[in-house]
């Protein structure tokens, strides 16, 4: 109603922007962490440079609950990305499994009851073929889980499931883009920004995380996209990324 | 609380007005509601804090090309006016469409590449020496 009403009305104008500013004159006090976009940012995205073969990049989810805890937060992300993935392949039985395994996992580290009704839902839905709500509630579970690590003091598993996520998103991303390449489909993966804040969160984490070896091996993949990621993407850069990721997700899945 | 713990980092010494809070998202979501109804997604996820008058804050985020966003800002203080503005990562102001009503704003921007976008919030006029604010955003 109020955008509706501001329409018509110059009253919403307001004050008038700079059309200019030096960015590096920001005080860094006032200079918040980078947002870390939904998987459903990317999808959106994605589903407007045509149809790859959606089937063909899905992935059987690992749903392995005996290893850490920074090991299952990685392959909660992981998942939930997955389930992405099987939405575009219009694939009920995957997305209902991934529900099931995003449920799983998350009893694995406490926080079963706050995606309880969402992965509920991902069932439902994925029954009904109603991809959108799919998507929305997929986009939500991520969100509940890591706030729920939050709400525990655990943010630090919190950054590993948006991590975890980014990294299986960036592998079928790459996939997908280098399969066709286009200087559209590559544009997508300019987030030197969102890596940069990914590899500060390992950076912060206590010694004992950091030390961990898969949670090393993650940050050691980090450093290795950066630079690819820090210049002209090429066909021959997309193919790495991938690489480095494919490497990535199956460290995640293993001895899961 | 809703889902705003994530951010609570934003927020410093902030703690007591949880009602506050509440109360500025509100406003937020109501800012971008109509923008839901034409098929913009939402995120359930809100950005706040307090600012003083004049005083701003940027929120960096990664948008991607092909995507259309609309971000929206709101506050609870009667008789405050708050702004936001979106600019690219080398300080041009980029939104297609923006608009200010009071405790209300929104800035709309069609991304023309993927990269690191500043999202800028301020109070510009409130009759509280600390106003508190939301942002929320949508894309399709």
């Amino acid at each position: 109603m109020i955008a509706a009403n501001c329409v018509a009305s110059f009253h919403c104008l307001g004050e008038s922007a700079p059309s200019q500013i030096d960015l590096r004159k920001f005080p860094a006090t006032q200079l918040d962490d980078v947002v870390v976009p939904l998987p459903s940012e990317v999808f959106n995205v994605l589903d407007k440079l045509g149809a790859p073969n959606w089937r063909g990049e899905l992935r059987d989810p690992v749903v392995g609950t005996r290893g850490e805890r920074a090991q299952i937060a990685l392959l909660l992300g992981s998942i939930v990305a997955e389930g992405f993935v099987a939405v575009e392949a219009a694939d009920k039985a995957r997305v209902k499994e991934v529900g099931r395994g995003v449920l799983e996992l998350a009893r694995a580290i406490g926080v079963e009851k706050t995606v309880l009704s969402r992965t509920n839902s991902i069932v439902t839905k994925a029954d009904a073929g109603d991809w959108g709500a799919v998507r929305r509630e997929l986009d939500g579970a991520l969100t509940d889980v890591k706030n729920a690590m939050i709400e525990l003091r655990d943010s630090q598993l919190a950054h590993l499931v948006s991590l975890g996520g980014w990294i299986r998103g960036t592998e079928v991303l790459t996939s997908v883009v280098g399969k066709r390449y286009s200087d559209d489909g590559a544009d997508l993966l300019n987030q030197p920004d969102l890596l940069i804040y990914f590899q500060k969160r390992i950076a912060g984490m206590p010694s004992r995380l950091r030390n961990n070896q898969l949670v090393n091996k993650i940050q050691r993949g980090l450093n290795e996209i950066s630079p690819l990621i820090n210049q002209k993407i090429t066909p021959g850069s997309v193919k790495r990324i991938n690489e480095i990721t494919g490497q990535m997700v199956k460290a995640i899945d293993s001895r899961a | 609380m809703r889902r705003f713990l994530i951010f609570l980092g934003v927020f410093g010494a902030f703690s007591h007005a949880n009602a506050t809070i509440d109360d500025a998202i509100s406003r937020a979501l109501e800012a971008i509601s109509p923008y839901a109804k034409q098929g913009y997604t939402v995120r359930d996820d809100q950005w706040g804090g307090d600012l003083g008058v004049k005083e701003e804050k940027a929120i960096p985020h990664t948008l991607f090309r092909g995507n259309d966003y609309w971000f929206a800002m709101g506050t609870d203080v009667d008789n405050a006016r708050v702004a936001i503005h979106v600019y690219d990562g080398k300080g041009r102001l980029i939104e297609s469409d923006s608009w200010q009503k009071g405790r209300f704003a929104a800035a709309r921007v069609t991304a023309p590449a993927t990269g690191t976008y500043y999202v800028i919030v301020e109070v510009t006029s409130s009759p509280k020496e600390r106003t508190t604010w939301a942002m929320v955003y949508g894309f399709k």
